[in-house]
């Protein structure tokens, strides 16, 4: 559960900034925009920023379901299974999500 | 709470008992909604993650190109996908402000000493500031909502 805490009180702040930027603090209509994203994704801090709020949300949301399946059923198989399901999916999804933002910063 | 003259009566609700929202107290819809919320935004953040990495072509993409951003643009950017923001905009400020509410409680924050376990078994430890809490966090749900939808909408 202490991952769970601590990951939601990183993800509400980073969640919340995501949410004003793309908007409150730029009209959503630009914010969505092709050369308003591909602007933002190259200044270094907001790119980082994005990963560090993909790990946050992806990390607490796989780990959430960890727990809610932990307390479904209790059976070594089943555990084990369990976490194994838990670290591919994260991985997998923060993968590429990062792969997105690899590519939006240095591709093309 | 009702008096149990006849207790086999109270307790044999069956199903009909599932669609009664008094059958459980708040704390309880709160938990049962965390956790729907929560896998409900998990759903929605994959989804994300899939529709934004057509700004770099999709899965088989090799850097940012209009085109596709276009194309996955005419899909989500209408009516219908604005309806779904505003409905993940609700579910994310209740997950939110409840998970908070979850974080104060696991602190102490709120909770009362507890009290004599009698009829109607009202727990005195979690009256007040924690069950504020809760219909604090729905508030802030519809106002996020309401905010989502002038937003999109408006």
């Amino acid at each position: 559960m202490l991952v769970q805490y601590a990951t939601a009180v990183a993800a509400v702040v980073l969640v919340s900034i995501h949410l004003l930027m793309q908007g409150v603090v730029t009209p959503y209509a630009t914010a969505i925009s092709y050369g308003n994203i591909l602007s933002i994704y190259r200044n270094g801090i907001y790119a980082v920023f994005l990963e560090l709020l993909l790990v946050v949300v992806l990390v607490h949301g796989f780990n959430g379901v960890r727990i809610i399946l932990h307390e479904w059923k209790q059976s070594a198989p089943w555990s084990s299974w369990v976490d194994a399901g838990t670290v591919i999916a994260i991985v997998a999804s923060v993968g590429y999500g990062t792969r997105t933002l690899i590519l939006a910063v240095f591709g093309g | 709470m009702k008096s149990t003259e006849s207790g086999r009566e109270e307790n044999s609700r069956g199903v009909r008992g599932w669609l009664n929202p008094y059958h459980y107290n708040l704390e309880r819809w709160a938990y049962v909604f965390q956790r729907v919320t929560g896998v409900a935004i998990l759903l929605y953040v994959l989804g994300h993650l899939g529709d934004t990495s057509f700004f770099v072509g999709g899965p088989t993409g090799a850097g940012p190109s209009e085109s596709s951003w276009k194309f996955i643009s005419g899909i989500v950017e209408n009516s219908f996908g604005h309806l779904i923001l505003v409905l993940v905009a609700l579910v994310v400020f209740f997950h939110g402000m409840n998970g908070i509410r979850l974080i104060l409680a696991e602190l102490g924050i709120g909770i009362r000493k507890p009290s004599a376990i009698e009829y109607p078994y009202e727990p005195k430890s979690l009256r007040s500031f924690q069950r504020y809490l809760v219909w604090v966090a729905i508030a802030v749900a519809i106002a996020a909502a309401a905010c989502a939808w002038l937003i999109l909408f408006g």
